[in-house]
């Protein structure tokens, strides 16, 4: 990118089952509080970044905020793979001079108002070309997150000998990495794997515990060029590299008609990308965010990213290499397992706090952070690094 | 037990809340306690198979609880004159019928109190209430 | 349902000169309520509603009450006369009104208003004979459940001949929206696929009984799902083949929470590998879900759902 950028603020509302108040005034606060953190006014903000889910227009969020005029404004579609795409809008608006200053945001209640896990049956209604795709599997009851990522994680125990001990494993890290984090939900809740195995069903071989939890909340973040975030209060979490990624044969969640089950080829798209745009490897990442709505597709992103071969996840996982003194951390916030589900944009604010030097589980010498966005839908990634 | 009489009433007052748990319990036990044996309020079947999601509350109780939401305000020994309700969304075991309600009248010694019922779906009850403290004479 | 050939406006007129007759009958009277007014259906009734009014239970309080003894609650009006299980309901001029609706489509009922008042309080030992007469018609409207007409009338209760209690009673008939949904018939299911031209040959085959495979017509690349193009020779052209409707388990769930509509849990959900060379999800159906593995050979089945739609479902088979 011709023209580096950072991020230069993050801000959040506090992480909850019921925000008592509406998804806007969430997305106004944590834009407020991200720009505070940077020491930027709303004025100097003229682009704006979201979700195509997110129920805010951007509009709006500059009446409540004072933003003034906007040159830039983007959604990414995809639900929670966008998180990442939101910065690397940010960051190609940046390089190419559409905007100087850019706010990424995600709010919403998602356990308060419209919750995610929740059967829709309209979701399959309409002849476009996501309800044709839907109505390959909605009519059949297939329509819920954890079971269009169960069927995945099935065929993943069968191919590579996992069970649902080495997903659980996924969740007792993050919980024990949630309980020393007083921002996140289940601080001072640790779980242990007998109380994994013993939770009840969702949708089998999903136990509850392997399912994130549903949360009320809003994260922003502030993206401005490397030279002027060097000015700011804190300092700058450079993008090193950031993107997106759609594999060949992609569907919503139900991409069950590719050769193999077992893998995210779209997360080794993003992968294959990031390593390039950043000149690194998977051995340079001090600690990483990886998207974990469900604990099965932890695995197959470690191994479609290089940091562990395919199928071998499961023993990467079982000899602690994601815990805290392990040889990759991942989400020492908790993720959205432990800490809250912000539709993984509360992960970026984590990598940021890591390259600050800020974070309550604190990573030495954590120079460059990898983070992902949702999986089993088109996705995207980034690195931040120590400029 | 103590009845409000005249001094003590004012118009725009708003009466406590009242919320009742509509437990599969209380809906069968106070249809049946009206002589009502529609089976739409004891048989979730039959509630199911008329497109119901659920027993649901018949009309007399809710005539009923209207009239036992004032008088517990009151105390016991007014005289009530008269109940409407406007009848809304079904009140379905499982949910919880909320009373609010607020002294919207007097007239020649009478009062009118204006009565919401809320469920989860909506307004189950909205109606009035009116009734004579003791000590006047109609 | 009536033959006779009906037009909108012949309705209307049909029906307001019946309820203009109705109406006019004036006052009917009904059975008498089979017990007078009595300390223990009125200790059910304050029971039922957590009604601790003492005045209509507690004998000492209510004597030295305004009222000088037990009174029955005045919402219990109704209660009197209801003809309880198994009971005849005495007839009113109001029924042949309400049948004459059901008659013409209306069959939908719902109660909008019940106004009720009280000119005395009722004692034990009060009996009352209940009248009733038709005070109101109105419609057809436009309302939010369908068109219908608003019926009201008025009873009037009386005890050894005086007027004690009266009641004004509402209810709109209307005409349900989905004409479909006669009593007797399934409720439709509420999973519906979303069905267009690209996608319309595999829904019709499931109603032949036939699971069909987009056919590429130029190059014979076979592809489930289906799509309007051929990925593999750009070709638009296409057609199907007819799968043997044998195939192998390739991955499955065990759905059990949160609740799916019109769905019982826990239900299986499979992707389904066909000899063909495509996949389909679709349900394992007929055998525990205990036995259901990867590798399970199945068949297809087809279920119905609704009037409308039929779904394509796999049963165990023997390899
Ligand atoms: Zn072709």
């Amino acid at each position: 990118m011709t023209i580096a950028s950072a991020i230069a603020g993050i801000g959040a509302t506090e992480f909850s089952k019921r925000s008592g108040r509406s998804e806007l005034q969430l997305a106004a606060e944590a834009v407020f509080r991200a720009l505070d953190d940077a020491g930027l006014p709303p004025s100097e903000v003229d682009g704006l970044v979201t979700y195509s889910q997110d129920a805010n227009q951007e509009i709006a969020v500059a009446r409540e905020t004072g933003i003034g005029e906007l040159s830039f404004f983007s959604r990414i579609p995809y639900g929670g793979g966008a998180a990442c795409a939101t910065v690397q809008q940010a960051a190609m608006a940046i390089a190419t001079r559409q905007a100087s200053t850019v706010v990424c945001y995600r709010a919403f209640n998602e356990r308060s108002g419209r919750r995610f896990g929740q059967p829709d049956a309209t979701i399959g209604g309409e002849p476009s070309s996501q309800g044709l795709e839907m109505s390959w599997h909605v009519p059949y009851g297939l329509m819920t997150p954890a079971a269009w990522v169960a069927m995945f994680a099935r065929r993943y125990m069968h191919t590579y000998g996992a069970g649902s001990e080495d997903f659980g494993r996924v969740a007792v890290a993050m919980r024990k990495h949630a309980a020393t984090n007083p921002a996140a939900w289940f601080y001072k809740r640790p779980i242990t794997l007998e109380e994994h195995q013993a939770s009840r069903w969702i949708v089998e071989p999903l136990h509850l515990l392997d399912c994130c939890q549903e949360s009320d909340g809003a994260v922003a973040l502030v993206i401005t060029s490397l030279d002027r975030a060097r000015d700011l209060r804190h300092s700058p979490a450079l993008i090193a590299a950031a993107t997106q990624g759609a594999g060949a044969g992609q569907m919503m969640m139900t991409s069950y008609y590719r050769d193999d089950m077992t893998g995210l080829p779209e997360m080794s798209v993003v992968g294959r990308k990031l390593w390039e745009m950043s000149g690194m490897s998977p051995s340079d990442i001090q600690t990483a965010i990886l998207y974990d709505h469900f604990t099965p597709f932890v695995l197959p992103q470690l191994e479609e990213l290089g940091f562990c071969p395919r199928g071998e996840a499961k023993d990467f996982i079982a000899d602690g290499g994601i815990e805290l003194d392990g040889p990759l951390p991942v989400n020492p916030h908790g993720g959205q397992l432990g800490e809250a589900y912000i539709h993984g944009m509360n992960g970026i604010a984590e990598a940021v706090r890591q390259i600050r030097g800020t974070a309550v589980n604190q990573i030495k010498n954590a120079r460059n952070v990898l983070v992902t966005a949702g999986t089993g839908v088109p996705t995207s990634a980034l690195i931040l690094t120590t400029p | 037990m103590r009845t409000l009489s005249q001094g003590q009433i004012a118009v725009g007052t708003d009466l406590p809340e009242l919320s009742i748990d509509l437990t599969p319990t209380m809906v069968i036990s106070t249809a049946l306690a009206t002589m009502d044996f529609t089976p739409v309020h004891h048989d979730v079947a039959a509630a199911r198979a008329q497109g119901s999601q659920d027993i649901f509350v018949n009309i007399l109780t809710t005539m009923g609880l209207v009239e036992r939401y004032v008088t517990d305000w009151t105390g016991p020994e007014v005289m009530i004159t008269a109940i409407n309700v406007k009848l809304g969304v079904p009140a379905y075991a499982g949910d919880r019928l909320v009373f609010t309600g607020t002294v919207t009248a007097e007239s020649g010694g009478e009062y009118t109190v204006e009565v919401r019922g809320r469920v989860s779906l909506g307004d189950h009850a909205v109606g009035t209430v009116r009734f004579r403290p003791p000590g006047e004479s109609a | 349902m009536t033959t006779v050939l009906t037009t909108p406006e012949s309705v209307r007129e049909l029906l307001a000169a019946l309820a203009e007759r109705q109406m006019a009958a004036g006052e009917t009277p009904g059975a008498p309520a089979p017990d007078p007014v009595n300390l223990p259906m009125i200790r059910h009734w304050t029971a039922a509603m957590g009604d601790r009014n003492p005045v209509y239970t507690d004998e000492e309080f209510a004597a030295r009450s305004v009222h000088g003894g037990i009174v029955a609650p005045p919402a219990m009006a109704q209660v009197w006369t209801m003809p309880g299980l198994g009971g005849e309901r005495s007839p009113t001029p109001v029924d042949d009104v309400l049948a004459a609706l059901d008659e013409h489509g209306f069959t939908g009922v719902v109660a909008t208003n019940c106004e009720q008042t009280y000119h005395r309080y009722l004692r034990p030992g009060d009996r009352l004979v209940p009248a009733t007469r038709m005070t109101g018609f109105a419609g057809p409207k436009r309302t939010a459940l369908g068109e219908g007409y608003f019926v009201t009338w008025e009873v009037t209760w009386y005890a050894s001949g005086e007027a004690v209690n009266s009641m004004v009673f509402r209810v709109l008939k209307f005409r349900p929206r989905e004409r479909k949904s006669q009593p007797g018939i399934r409720k439709s299911y509420p999973l519906r696929p979303a069905v267009n031209r690209d996608t319309e040959f595999f829904w019709e085959g499931v109603r032949k009984g036939e699971l069909r495979i987009q056919r590429c017509a130029r190059c014979g690349e076979l592809r489930h799902p289906p799509g309007p193009m051929c990925p593999r020779c750009r070709s638009a052209d296409r057609t199907h083949v007819t799968a043997s409707g044998v195939g192998t388990v390739y991955s499955y769930v065990v759905h059990h929470h949160p609740p799916v509509p019109g769905r019982e849990t826990p239900f299986v959900v499979a992707v389904v590998e066909l000899p063909e060379g495509v996949r389909i999800v679709g349900n394992v159906v007929d055998c525990r879900y205990e036995e259901v593995g990867i590798g399970m050979p199945v068949r297809v089945a087809y279920r119905r759902m609704d009037e409308d739609l039929i779904l394509p479902m796999w049963v165990p088979r023997e390899s």
